[in-house]
């Protein structure tokens, strides 16, 4: 019984999840509707942090750079880059039709992700985080440099390009017209939604056992036969794919990519995105993207003045961990757990 | 299951809550978005946060003036309004702000975005869209060289190049033998610079002997300063920002090495020198050149100028806070006086084909916040609107202007 319930309830939540995204843009205007395909983006990549932090209980304060690779594979592999002058066994012709880019941008993010979480079996906690940051530090200055690989610093643009669906005049899927932001959002619904299956898939069974395993004590989960190396890198991998994910979205919704557009701040905000949203739940990436995307906003208009929509910022995040410190999806556990005592009571 | 359903609720509460708020203020259309009979809606991007805030004051002092012409009747009884949003210097957030100005505020232009990346983001999407792209902040070449191609953006102020080749020209000029080491911003910025001086001391005997680059995220160019200092020059081009030209100076001068020190405009307000002198014990800050195209509202000669006598009231009473003696607020007003001028011209049925038409045959004599002699003109194929400036030298707690006005044509 119980664990019929534990599989029903996240497929009901699902499924209303679904619901949702469909109807939603019926009662927002265009233009929302492109701020909520940038909650679906950032959701993606908040999946894949909490299957790193929330689940492995390793911190990364480098996934902007995750979300950098994949968004220039993106932008490369739609725009080419022989117009920097890029010949030889790294050219690039571009020309792929947005969405095929993305598996790809996963993939080759994955792979990093991989590689990276390779030397960070050495370190944890506190160390884990400095070196994950530098990644996040050295990313820009290094698409930089290969200028003629990647553009420099004046970037990759994708407006207009054939490749790139809707964005001048509207497509037609299935018998309906699309115009760009709608396009963008179902895009980026339909993938965070078939990531979120994924992950859940991923995280039900005995890898998400190992996963926790490893959080809760590296040296239990070894006594009882699980492969730290093993897990630990997988999980960077699996993580950093999700991020490639998100960037080669963002990339495509923003129809630009320089090293600016994934600046360290990025990093920054995923985790503390994270954070927000609270640990372990399908609600948790949803109210964390939520939070990237629009408290910036909400920031500029309490006050204008210089450096002050970072300060309310800032003070927003202080007042969340004091108030809120296991996030939302916390809160609501808590919310659920008085309401059914109180249900029980009244019965 | 009842735990999923909370959740479920509160989400939907959410997107509820945020799709009413989208709704309210979409109503009203004229002819062309933002104008109604009594208003003209502009928005543009700046940096009110992160590492370039400072450039804010810019965006701040162009919202000053148009509160002055409002408060004085506005322009053909239309309220200017200008709605700046902050990208964080980050080109990404630059498009989705643009965007949100343009599809759901519904503004007449874009005007005054600042960055040059931020401007090549939204360059296509705003010639896709039809908006004009107005006096761009940033001194890139292609807004003025790519015109043709791109109808609707026009640009503002003098292009790096030609302000690289103003100081190669003046080396040629005044100091034939120099031998010449740059510091240059690794990006764009610092190789138009580089590659403007190189052009302007072609055909002369002036050598660059060392060029050394830096990343913008750096801490310091302190190495750099060392290695330019051995090549034995005898004069070092700072293409810097203004972190980096003041350290330049700094490390320069504890090095005990006293080059003449060319300093681009970007780092030369007054400000910024008062700071790189450290009280005036810094003597490698003496002697420094530079161009400008502003009025320095610090700058004694215009005590007394009826323009900036206007700025400061006008900072007093519309940008309370705000420090009068920064000189991107002047820049702010020039280029809110020119676009004012521009809807002047454009006649009392603003549309964006006519504002357009007028700013690509600007002409502007002399508007009071530039330095007199320098005129804003657009026309036919040249779409660079100043291409003038004047050489200065700092002396004595001040710069002070020599050598009459620097006409280019920038290419």
């Amino acid at each position: 019984m119980r664990s019929a319930s534990r599989t029903i309830a996240p497929i009901a939540g699902f499924v209303a999840l679904t619901a949702v995204v469909l109807v939603l843009p019926a009662f927002v205007t265009d233009f929302r509707a492109q701020q909520f395909a940038y909650v679906g983006i950032y959701t993606i990549a908040l999946i894949g942090l909490n299957v790193l932090t929330g689940y492995t209980g390793q911190i990364s304060l480098g996934h902007g750079a995750f979300m950098a690779i994949g968004g220039y594979t993106t932008a490369l592999l739609m725009a080419g880059n022989a117009q920097f002058g890029q010949s030889g066994l790294l050219g690039i012709g571009g020309g792929m039709k947005d969405i095929w880019t993305i598996p790809i941008a996963g993939l080759v993010a994955g792979v990093a992700g991989f590689l990276f979480g390779l030397p960070a079996l050495r370190l944890s906690g506190l160390y884990l985080a400095l070196a994950t940051f530098a990644i996040a530090v050295a990313t820009p200055a290094v698409i930089k440099n290969f200028e003629e690989f990647t553009g420099g610093g004046s970037g990759i643009n994708l407006f207009g390009l054939p490749a790139l669906t809707a964005s001048i005049s509207p497509a037609h899927v299935a018998g309906f017209e699309l115009n760009f932001n709608n396009y963008l959002y179902y895009l980026a619904w339909a993938v965070a939604l078939g990531l979120y299956v994924v992950a859940w898939l991923l995280l039900r069974g005995r890898t998400g056992r190992a996963f926790r395993a490893v959080r809760d004590s590296e040296t239990a989960a070894v006594s009882s036969g699980v492969s730290l190396a093993r897990y630990k890198t997988l999980a960077f991998g699996v993580s950093a794919a999700y991020a490639g994910v998100a960037g080669s979205l963002f990339a495509i919704a923003t129809t630009f990519v320089n090293p600016d557009t994934f600046p360290i701040a990025l990093s920054i905000f995923l985790l503390v995105g994270v954070v927000v949203g609270g640990l372990g739940s399908l609600l948790g990436p949803i109210v964390g993207a939520v939070f990237i995307q629009f408290m910036p906003l909400w920031a500029q208009q309490v006050s204008k003045s210089p450096g002050a929509p970072a300060v309310v910022y800032g003070v927003v995040v202080i007042l969340l961990m004091f108030v809120l410190p296991t996030g939302a999806s916390g809160l609501l556990r808590r919310a659920g757990l008085l309401a059914s005592r109180g249900y029980d009571r009244v019965r | 299951m009842r735990r999923t359903s909370i959740a479920m609720l509160s989400l939907a509460t959410l997107l509820a809550l945020a799709a009413a708020a989208a709704r309210a203020g979409t109503e009203q259309r004229a002819a062309d978005p933002g104008v109604t009979p009594t208003s003209l809606l502009l928005g543009g991007t700046t940096p009110l946060s992160g590492s370039a805030s400072a450039y804010a004051a810019v965006a701040r002092g162009a919202d000053a003036y148009f509160k002055y012409v409002n408060a004085r009747g506005g322009v053909f009884r239309r309220k200017v309004s200008y709605t700046y949003v902050d990208d964080a210097y980050n080109p990404a957030q630059t498009v989705q702000a643009t965007r949100q100005l343009v599809e759901q505020d519904h503004v007449f232009a874009i005007f005054n975005s600042l960055g040059t990346e931020h401007n090549l983001a939204i360059r296509e999407y705003l010639n896709a869209a039809k908006v004009p792209q107005l006096f761009v902040a940033s001194g890139a070449t292609t807004w003025g060289r790519d015109a043709a191609k791109y109808p609707q953006t026009v640009g503002f102020q003098p292009s790096y190049q030609a302000e690289g080749w103003v100081y190669g020209k003046f080396l040629a000029r005044t100091k034939p033998r120099a031998r010449v080491a740059v510091l240059a911003q690794n990006d764009d910025y610092g190789r138009d610079l580089l590659v403007g001086l190189k052009r302007g001391i072609q055909r002369s005997p002036v050598r660059i002997v060392a060029a050394e680059n830096y990343e913008v995220t750096a801490s310091d160019v302190r190495s750099q300063i060392a290695k330019l200092k051995a090549s034995g020059a005898d004069t070092l081009a700072v293409f810097a920002t203004p972190k980096f030209a003041i350290q330049s100076y700094v490390y320069a001068n504890r090095l005990g090495w006293r080059p003449l020190v060319i300093n681009n405009a970007v780092s030369s307000a007054s400000n910024i020198m008062q700071l790189a002198s450290e009280g005036g014990t810094n003597k490698t800050v003496n002697g420094s050149v530079s161009v400008a195209f502003l009025k320095d509202p610090t700058d004694p000669e215009w005590r007394n100028d009826a323009a900036i006598r206007l700025y400061r009231s006008i900072m007093a009473r519309y940008a309370r806070g705000a420090s009068p003696k920064d000189v991107y607020h002047v820049y702010g007003m020039a280029v809110a006086y020119t676009l004012v001028d521009v809807l002047k011209k454009a006649g009392a049925t603003v549309t964006r084909a006519g504002v357009l038409r007028q700013a690509r045959s600007l002409t502007i004599p002399a508007n009071p916040f530039l330095l007199p002699g320098i005129q804003i003109k657009t026309e036919g194929a040249d779409q660079f609107p100043i291409e003038q400036v004047l050489l200065q030298r700092w002396q004595s707690r001040g710069w002070r202007s020599f050598g009459g006005i620097w006409g280019f044509r920038a290419t």
